[in-house]
């Protein structure tokens, strides 16, 4: 007899993901993930200065604001035929690595370690023992018994006084929590560490955004970052070298902490390497200019097939056609008018709720499709487009994390292990790893640049009359982010923006091809469905992101519970 | 470091937190903006339109002595009234499970704060009720009416531990760029 789970967590936030899944002996048998709001803000831009849209986009999503912003003006730029100066490129790949090396640390350690990560358990450890282990792993300079055992002393407050805080709502001592005690001391450790890599990497993008988390530094056309090295005001060699001691101490992070803990993890938990892979069609997008074109790329992009990395094909510049030419929406089971698949030049967002049906619309994510197809984004499919192109960084760390893994699961890992719930966290540290290299070089592109007396930063965008149609793109932390714009007479007559967690947690489409998401917990363990740790995994894997456009604090209801079973 | 200014060091930081895109949700951002047109605020204290950054929200707390936090709130009663809460209150139920980083995220950045050793010594959060919140620019008649009240609980509370702040003899009123043509709020 199968069970319904629902995974609902609407307490403050109307509108929000919601997942439902069927299990049955212990396993989902299928499953439905929805997004609960209407969002359609791209409505806003319409008959706006197509110069100003990046500051509304930025605003789409609380979190990801360079994200919206950077792809933005790239769709602008497209429209127009637009190169930028390679000071601008620089400035902004400098922003938007920052950025990027921040998301994916914050998701590992706050938004998903503790699915595996057994708080409690960690007050059992022995610091020695966790420092000895620790001190084998990396050669990180803060794993020492004294820190361990502060945490470990500061975490018995909390739990003796009975305010385990933040911790509150763990599934602590549930039968698929598995590390032993030293290990779950040492990721609390790392965890509240972590905390203050945010601040370092904050203040990357303050100083050249000139604002967190809004920036206000980009332009249509460029930056708008003055370089004078004799001027205190402007953008100088303080400020460069500012910026280069702060990339030094997050690369050293990313290095000696990050990237052990998660093949620790992915080792430790072998046993769940089998799960959550779902859909095995991939399409990343390449990011990291080199050229004022945008024609060569230090992260490479592509689309792979069925899992069969001889499929790739690569996307290969910012006016790719293949990218350009194939990119539609199915709203066929959202809650949209009508049942048409769309290229989103010529999408429309005319919402029409109804109730959720299983077998007909159930959620306001429209389903974006590639070819027809459902595609998975996201740092996996990066690295695995990477893997499949031979790119030399992407085979250097991934080479290096599968050997850790291996070394501590004592077993031979290959890159098939990558298309799983744990592959998503490997595929994430993998780029993290890359992207603390590339921020350097574009750092030092960037000074060589200005040494040679370059200091031009923007290119005034001219608008034709007549209709412009462009698109952009960015390889943002959650994946492939594209906006798309026409212009009329200067003015914008529509925009869409695909966003990556709509690739990712996007329905079901006209053919009933489920999406990423769906397709991902089908065949997943579920040892006690009151507390469905494993969904949450495998959701979590994706790192979702779906309520981009409110919220409202709720200080004095109750919080309501997260999962019903219907 | 003079107090209209964002910076991320003050030892006092007023917070605007919502959606500037979403209707009422934008009242945290327009008491923000409404303080910068209409206030000289002293030495010590920032003030930051800080959208929904969800746990983005620990560098612009961390290390701070004061917080105020200016936000919509649920709860009961009619749109543009406001609600006070001190930390503790703000505490009482504890967070829910998060599936995604944008949760608002007030009570979890504070609990991460409290358990890393950087948490503020005080809070205020200054609540606003919204009416309309969904797509859409512009404050409802009711929440934009609210505004001065608003902005004038976090005056108070600047004075209170020890900022000097002043009103603008000539202000001139607060229009920022997401507002629409015939909005200014007052």
């Amino acid at each position: 007899m199968s069970q319904r789970i629902v995974v609902d967590p609407v307490t403050r936030i109307e509108g929000h993901l919601r997942v439902d899944v069927e299990v049955d002996g212990g396993r989902v048998k299928n499953a439905w993930s929805s997004g609960q709001m209407f969002r359609g803000i791209e409505e806003i831009l319409k008959g706006r200065d197509p110069r100003d849209a990046w500051l509304f986009t930025q605003r789409f999503c609380g979190v990801c604001t360079t994200v919206h912003a950077i792809a933005s003006v790239r769709t602008v730029e497209n429209a127009l035929n637009l190169d930028v100066p390679m000071n601008a490129q620089y400035i902004r790949n400098l922003i938007v690595g920052a950025h990027a090396m921040h998301d994916h640390i914050v998701h590992f350690y706050h938004l998903s370690a503790l699915d595996w990560v057994d708080v409690v358990s960690a007050l059992k450890a022995d610091p020695a023992k966790t420092s000895a282990l620790a001190e084998s792993l990396s050669p990180w300079p803060h794993n020492g018994t004294a820190v361990l055992r502060s945490v470990q002393d500061r975490l018995k407050g909390f739990v003796e006084a009975g305010q385990l805080g933040i911790f509150a709502n763990g599934y602590w001592g549930h039968p698929a929590m598995k590390l032993p005690p030293e290990v779950n001391l040492l990721a609390v450790s790392h965890y509240l560490q972590a905390l203050e890599y945010q601040r370092k990497v904050n203040k990357v993008v303050a100083l050249l955004g000139s604002k967190t988390p809004n920036i206000q530094n980009l332009a249509v056309g460029g930056v708008a970052n003055a370089i004078n090295l004799d001027n205190e005001a402007t953008l100088n060699m303080t400020k460069l070298y500012f910026v280069k001691e702060a990339l030094d101490e997050i690369q050293q992070f990313v290095e000696q902490v990050y990237f052990p803990d998660v093949c620790a993890v992915g080792a430790l938990y072998a046993d769940w390497l089998p799960y959550g892979a779902g859909v095995k069609n991939y399409l990343a997008v390449p990011d990291f200019p080199l050229d004022e074109k945008g024609t060569q790329f230090d992260l490479p992009g592509g689309t792979i097939m069925n899992g069969d990395l001889g499929t790739v094909k690569e996307i290969k510049s910012f006016r790719d056609e293949y990218f350009k030419a194939n990119v539609t929406e199915s709203i066929a089971r959202a809650w949209y008018d009508g049942d048409w698949e769309k290229h989103p030049f010529d999408e429309d967002t005319v919402p029409k709720y109804g109730k959720w049906e299983d077998d007909g619309k159930y959620s306001w994510v429209k389903a974006p499709r590639f070819q027809g197809r459902p595609m998975q984004v996201g740092p996996l499919a990066q690295v695995l487009v990477g893997l499949a192109l031979k790119h030399e960084p992407t085979v250097r760390w991934g080479t290096k994390a599968l050997e850790t893994i291996g070394a501590v699961a004592k077993t031979k890992v290959g890159p098939e292990i990558l298309h799983s719930t744990l592959g998503r966290h490997a595929a994430r540290m993998i780029r993290t790893c890359m992207i603390a290299e590339i921020t350097q070089k574009h750092w030092k592109l960037l000074v060589e640049n200005i040494g040679k007396g370059d200091t031009e930063i923007f290119r005034k965008p001219e608008f034709p009359s007549g209709e412009q149609r462009g698109y952009g793109f960015h390889e943002a932390p959650r994946g492939t982010l594209s906006h798309w714009i026409v212009i009329k007479d200067g003015k914008i007559a529509n925009y869409q923006a695909v966003v990556p967690s709509t690739w990712n947690a996007g329905p079901r489409d006209a053919k009933g091809q489920v999406g990423p998401y769906e397709a991902s917990l089908i065949g997943n363990p579920v040892a006690d469905a009151g507390r469905p740790l494993e969904v949450l995994r495998t959701i979590h894997s994706f790192d979702p992101c779906l309520a981009c456009a409110i919220h409202t604090l709720d200080v004095e209801g109750n919080e309501i519970g997260r999962v019903r079973l219907a | 470091m003079a107090g209209s200014g964002e910076d991320e060091e003050a030892e006092v930081r007023v917070l605007g937190l919502g959606n500037v895109l979403m209707g009422d949700d934008a009242a945290g951002p327009w008491v923000v903006e409404h303080l910068r047109a209409g206030y000289e605020i002293g030495a010590g204290a920032s003030l930051t339109d800080v959208g929904t950054p969800g746990l983005d929200l620990v560098p612009h707390i961390g290390g701070a002595r004061v917080v105020v936090l200016v936000d919509t709130v649920k709860s009961t009663g009619s749109a543009g009234e406001l609600r006070l809460f001190r930390k503790d209150e703000i505490l009482k139920h504890p967070p829910g499970p998060r599936t995604s980083p944008h949760d608002p995220g007030v009570k979890e950045t504070l609990l991460y704060l409290d358990m890393a050793g950087s948490g503020p010594g005080e809070v205020l959060l200054v609540g606003i009720v919204p009416g309309r919140v969904e797509k859409g620019l512009g404050l409802t008649s009711a929440v934009a009416a609210a505004i001065p009240a608003a902005a004038e609980a976090v005056v108070d509370e600047l004075r209170r531990v020890g900022i000097a702040v002043e009103k603008r003899e000539a202000a001139v009123p607060a229009r920022p760029w997401w507002a629409g043509e015939d909005e200014a709020a007052t």
